[in-house]
């Protein structure tokens, strides 16, 4: 805690001697000052959602422990156990004993209920409230079919993350990964895509080819991907909908590490050329091409900025693996990755942030791949995970949370985890199997379609 | 039989014979001289000092007036055993100003002073030398100038002679005993009047061996700073902000908080003003400032003789430590 009170103040106030100009100084200082040092996760208490009829007490539970797990995971929320619940909340439509969840210190109160409809849609109500002062803080019904029991879940979790943080949540979204399953020599690497608790997994290819990096498009119903088929590898798009998919462009050698721009009108890739690779973009619609950058080097892993006006990417130009920024039409590219710890350390697969204040990156040098992030212009470099192998980081749709995929060596497999941007609450994601090259979906109730 | 005997061997041994034998009488005479019985003085920091003397929120309230009569009642007991009757009698008339000569014993043992050479070489630290209360909170912007006077003296005087507890240390010892009994008033009232300064050093610490509010004879009661940090303390302990961004030091909640005389909030926490990048983000804090008020009260620890100076205590909330 930071404590800035006024000297004079504290001397009792009887020696005002600053001059008028510092007024506002003066009014400031006299305030007592609070800068926690400390995250400290906000007690929620989650009670079950009430069954409308005693035929939806189980989809009742299961959007309870949803929203619980979801809110834990964030590490923002301390879901209390309901073996410490002192009240029972039997009608949601009453407002609860709030003295009864003071004293088992929870901030917040979330009561819900799940009734089937005679048309046979879900109902879904929830109220959030606020403990301390006695007040709601929200309060929504939808309605679904049964079978999405578990979105409306996840966005009634949103729905309680940005009212109780003031930023939107990220709870409704999926992640598209590599499934790697069969011995280490003969690994059989498929298209998956899952929600980002780890639920619902399905595969979007059948494993006969390789493929690798898939990216989302903004609108969700699109990945980009890398395969290797019969001849060099190329770029994909592949319609999550209708399981269609086509070649990005015809070009004469090896197209890689493919990325949509945020309208989701463009493609930015990577084109080789001879010993070298360039960076392209190519417009979907009418699918002419630009080159971006012409250097004897290897340029590749472009991100654009979030407004669209920049791109990220890495490039051995200067020797070694670095990251560059330059303006999204091309010219002249900056150098923003400068580690002053190691200065033999190298930067890849650089991925700016949906909120725009961070690119994430890996990091390798010391012996080991690292997970961090750093201001766009360089500055604030924070590595926030360490080890034998940690690869391909991608943000949340709130820019929050990281996922990346982590192989430990030996005869196992790599593994998704997630962490903080601050470095806090590193967590495993589940997976049927080997996972990696992981790629956040935005939010999907606020894409269009 | 002629044997010749060499001056200097007799010389020689005449000489050592006799300085050993000086020796011997002198030294084995000397009348064996007690070491000078000492007083035991404990020295403590001054953060220990700041730790009896500071109170706690927890501690019982404390009634000081009978804790000073009780150490009053047993230092005067030493000589005039008789006179109880005339002393009592003289108590009432305490217009007699003149000051004893120091003779006061157990307050010695409770002066916190550091060992003097520290202060010598390092003049800068002289105003920390000085007996302060716990406090060391006020603008150091007032300090400076006492604290270069004060270097300027020392280094004008020679080292510091020993200060007060010292001489206080020896006297009672030196003191001899009265060697006869006779009716002397001006001896009584200056027995009566060394009471005066045990009472004020001991209500600190001898006294307080129990957790209590602090002494209203103290400074502590009139130490704005020392509510100001409980207060902070106490917020501190329920603000649970969510924001921990990299923009997380340009937030701040400006907050007021009407405060009844009993510690408890005298109506909801008033938001004057928010600050940061994005506005829901910003009225998050306040709201999650102004549950870590209400749920934090009631803060009875306030002193209830400043009430005027906390009646509406106003708060900033911010993150710049988030990260």
């Amino acid at each position: 805690m930071t404590v800035t009170g006024s000297a004079l103040a504290m001397l009792g106030g009887g020696q005002a001697l600053l001059g008028s100009g510092q007024a506002f100084a003066q009014a400031q200082q006299g305030r007592l000052r609070i800068d926690p040092t400390e995250f400290q996760p906000v007690p929620i208490a989650i009670t079950n959602f009430l069954p409308g009829s005693p035929s939806d007490g189980d989809v009742g539970n299961g959007v309870t422990q949803v929203i619980t797990n979801n809110l834990k995971r964030s590490g923002l929320f301390a879901p209390i156990d309901q073996a410490a619940f002192i009240e029972r909340i039997n009608n949601i439509d009453v407002a609860p004993q709030f003295q009864n969840w003071k004293t088992i210190n929870a901030q917040a109160l979330v009561t819900g209920r799940m009734t089937r409809q005679p048309d046979g849609r879900l109902k879904a109500e929830f109220r959030l409230w606020d403990v301390v002062s006695g007040q709601q803080l929200a309060g929504q019904q939808y309605f679904t079919s049964p079978e999405y029991w578990r979105r409306i879940a996840h966005i009634i979790s949103d729905q309680i993350y940005e009212r109780m943080t003031g930023e939107k949540g990220y709870f409704d979204s999926r992640v598209v990964f590599v499934d790697e399953t069969g011995a280490k020599e003969r690994r059989v690497k498929r298209l998956a895509m899952m929600d980002q608790d780890g639920a619902n997994v399905r595969y979007l290819t059948r494993g006969s080819d390789l493929v690798l990096t898939p990216r989302f498009s903004p609108n969700s119903q699109e990945i980009t991907y890398m395969e290797f088929g019969q001849g060099d590898p190329r770029v994909y798009l592949f319609n999550i909908e209708t399981g269609q998919r086509e070649i990005v462009g015809n070009f004469p050698g090896m197209t890689f590490a493919p990325r949509f721009s945020p309208d989701g009108q463009r493609v930015i890739m990577s084109l080789q050329q001879g010993g070298n690779s360039n960076l392209f973009v190519m417009d979907l619609r009418s699918r002419s091409t630009t080159r971006l950058t012409d250097t004897p080097a290897i340029d590749t892993s472009p991100s654009y900025s979030p407004d669209g006006t920049r791109i990220c990417f890495e490039s051995d130009r200067g020797g070694r693996s670095q990251i560059y920024v330059m303006a999204a039409g091309g010219g002249q590219a900056q150098r923003i990755s400068f580690s002053k710890d190691d200065t033999n350390a190298t930067y890849s697969t650089p991925v700016w942030s949906p909120r725009g204040d961070y690119i994430a990156f890996t990091r390798q040098g010391g012996g080991q791949f690292s997970i961090g992030v750093m201001k766009p212009d360089g500055s604030g470099e924070r590595l926030l995970t360490s080890g034998y192998h940690n690869e391909g980081p991608t943000f949340s749709p709130n820019g929050r949370v990281l996922m990346f995929f982590r192989d430990p060596g030996g005869n196992g497999g790599p593994s998704l985890f997630s962490v903080d941007i601050s470095g806090r609450n590193e967590l495993k994601v589940p997976t049927p199997g080997f996972a990696s090259d992981p790629a956040w979906s935005p939010l999907l109730s606020a894409t269009p379609g | 039989m002629n044997v010749k005997v060499d001056k200097t061997l007799v010389a020689s041994i005449a000489l050592h014979v006799l300085v050993i034998g000086w020796g011997l009488i002198t030294f084995s005479s000397r009348a064996y001289v007690a070491p000078e019985e000492s007083l035991p003085i404990d020295i403590i920091t001054t953060d220990q000092l700041a730790q009896i003397t500071a109170g706690q929120k927890t501690g019982k309230k404390e009634e000081p007036k009978p804790k000073v009569e009780k150490i009053s009642d047993a230092p005067p007991d030493e000589d005039a055993v008789g006179k109880v009757t005339t002393k009592k009698e003289l108590i009432k008339t305490t217009s007699t100003p003149e000051p004893p000569p120091k003779p006061a014993e157990k307050p010695v043992e409770k002066k916190p002073e550091p060992p003097k050479p520290v202060a010598e070489a390092k003049p800068k630290e002289e105003p920390k030398q000085e007996p302060k209360p716990e406090e060391k909170k006020p603008d150091p912007a007032k300090e400076d100038p006492i604290a270069e006077l004060q270097k300027k003296l020392e280094t004008k005087k020679p080292p510091p002679k020993p200060p007060q507890p010292k001489v206080a240390a020896v006297q009672p010892q030196q003191q001899p005993k009265p060697k006869e009994r006779t009716f002397d008033p001006a001896q009584i009232q200056r027995d009566l009047d060394k009471r005066e300064p045990t009472r004020h050093e001991l209500t600190g610490s001898a006294l307080n061996a129990s957790a209590s509010l602090g002494s209203n004879t103290g400074t502590a009661v009139s130490n704005v700073a020392t509510w100001r940090g409980a207060f902070q303390g106490a917020v501190k302990r329920c603000f649970t902000p969510t924001y921990n961004g990299q923009d997380a030091d340009q937030y701040e909640a400006d907050i007021d908080i009407p405060m009844k005389i009993d510690g408890s909030l005298a109506a909801e926490p008033i938001v004057v003003a928010v600050r940061g990048p994005s506005r829901s983000i910003a009225q998050a804090v306040a709201e999650s400032a102004k549950r870590a008020i209400v749920q934090c009260q009631v803060y009875s620890f306030m002193p209830k003789q400043q009430y005027e100076s906390w009646k509406l205590i106003p708060m900033t909330f911010g993150l710049k430590d988030m990260l």
